[in-house]
């Protein structure tokens, strides 16, 4: 990604002298000096597309099989599945889906958090079952960090702070930290719908740590289902239905809350 | 009986014999590796879950953090003699954590998982080296993780005064996760998160007295 703006601004860079140069020479047809050869530039890349994306992120692959049952289901094939069925109910309500593996590979958490960093307007929902838990209930989590020792502790003992923002950056570990809030309410609005079709299921969302979470510049959310022991492919894969009625319900409601603060 | 055929069937049986002879031996041999195996085992937990006594232990009531359904912990007060030495303190209240859960639905850590080292940073800090186990035999999930990772906080920060944040490594090293999902980077606050629900009290034997069972 970073690669790609410094090209596209090393590319900005060196042809707009030639560009300048071709306005001149529009300007002033009499000019007799020689003209170089046209240069063959290739087409500008493609902007990022705007609108809003959900990214889908269905956790682990390949070798890392996740949570695994004793009747043989590993989390990572259950946990794609489901994403394939949500992306295909989410697209029919017409939204932009990006999932960040549609194979058996295992994307690093760096790779997963650019798929959504992509994009301006987007929504991490990671994908999840765990291997305890009561079967059929489903739990909401947003990412959640330890609160930064003060500076002046930091100095004393040479450590460095943990918020290394300066001059409008975030570090890339970081990125989420300025979305706990706006993640939070997303998974509050999920967690409610999910209390209603996951009968045992908490009302409220849970802070938790989940490394997934950390990089995504956007509001971000896992969901994990309980739980690969003590249920069927069958009842898991039927989970995908009310699963993405009640993300695409909680997007909905948190876009609506998002729109009346604007306002 | 042709003479080849006697010659033939003599190196045969000599086989068999002697094929006899090596597999029991080999038995032998694997039976003994086992137990070696086995007692290698024990002096290792011998030595590294070795009871912790100090001269200033006194037997108090803590507070230990144990799974209370499937989704929570809660503290059961447990009478065991803790030291003034916030760094013994912890080390004890650890053992009892991983070696003394009332039930084994109550078991929050592997049971082979065994506290390489612990110490307290002048800030407030403490640095928990675990041994592979709690990685490598901790069911994956973000439920089961946290509630690992809460166990542990929560049973420090109610027993051990001045703890501000926890640190967990595993084999002495910083790892990405404890078993693919809870971020292990990072630092967990102490004494500031909401202590769960009622207390159960409850005399468990103490961790420094117990034998761990695997």
């Amino acid at each position: 990604m970073l690669a790609t703006v410094f090209a596209g601004f090393v590319f900005v860079a060196q042809t707009r002298p030639a560009a300048a140069q071709q306005e001149q020479q529009q300007a002033n047809p009499t000019t007799t000096a020689p003209q170089p050869p046209p240069l063959q530039v290739a087409p500008p890349p493609a902007p990022p597309p705007s609108g809003p994306v959900i990214v889908l992120d269905p956790a682990h692959g390949g070798t890392d099989t996740g949570a695994r049952g004793e009747n043989g289901l590993a989390e990572k094939d259950i946990v794609l599945q489901i994403a394939r069925a949500v992306r295909e109910q989410l697209a029919r309500d017409g939204d932009r889906i990006v999932l960040t593996r549609n194979d058996d590979s295992n994307p690093s958490y760096d790779d997963r958090a650019a798929a959504a960093n992509a994009f301006r307007d987007a929504i991490f929902i990671s994908i999840h079952v765990s291997s305890t838990g009561t079967p059929g209930t489903v739990h909401a989590y947003y990412d959640q960090f330890a609160a930064p020792i003060p500076l002046a502790t930091t100095a004393t003992n040479g450590s460095k702070p943990i918020v290394t923002e300066t001059n409008g950056l975030i570090a890339w570990d970081e990125a989420q930290r300025l979305y706990v809030d706006a993640s939070h309410r997303l998974a509050d609005f999920i967690q409610s719908d999910l209390a209603q079709s996951f009968s045992g299921s908490p009302s409220a969302s849970i802070a938790a740590p989940v490394r997934t979470l950390r990089s995504v510049n956007a509001p971000a959310v896992a969901i994990e289902i309980s739980s690969v022991s003590g249920s069927t492919p069958d009842s898991l894969a039927a989970a995908a239905g009310p699963l993405a009625a009640a993300i695409s319900d909680g997007i909905k409601k948190f876009r609506q809350s998002n729109s009346a603060e604007v306002r | 009986m042709p003479r080849n055929l006697k010659i033939i069937l003599g190196i045969l049986a000599l086989a068999v014999v002697l094929g006899l002879i090596s597999l029991q031996s080999l038995r032998g041999r694997m039976r003994r590796l086992a137990a070696a195996r086995a007692a290698e085992e024990q002096a290792r937990h011998a030595v590294l879950a070795a009871p912790i006594s100090t001269p200033t232990d006194v037997t108090v009531k803590a507070k230990i953090f144990w799974a209370a359904g499937p989704d929570r912990v809660a503290p059961v007060e447990v009478e065991i003699p803790l030291s003034a030495d916030p760094v013994e303190r912890s080390r004890q209240l650890l053992l009892a954590l991983i070696a003394n859960p009332p039930t084994v639905g109550q078991r929050t850590l592997p049971a082979d998982t065994t506290l390489s080292s612990f110490y307290i940073l002048p800030d407030g800090t403490a640095i928990a080296d675990f041994s592979d186990a709690i990685s490598s035999e901790m069911p994956s999930g973000i439920l089961s993780e946290e509630i690992a990772v809460n166990s542990i906080a929560r049973t420090l920060e109610s027993n051990v005064p001045g703890l501000r944040r926890l640190k967990i490594l595993v084999h002495g090293q910083e790892v990405d996760t404890l078993a693919g999902n809870v971020d292990l980077t990072g630092f967990f606050d102490l004494n500031s998160a909401p202590v769960a629900a009622q207390t159960v009290s409850q005399s468990v034997k103490p961790a420094a007295a117990s034998s761990v069972a695997h």
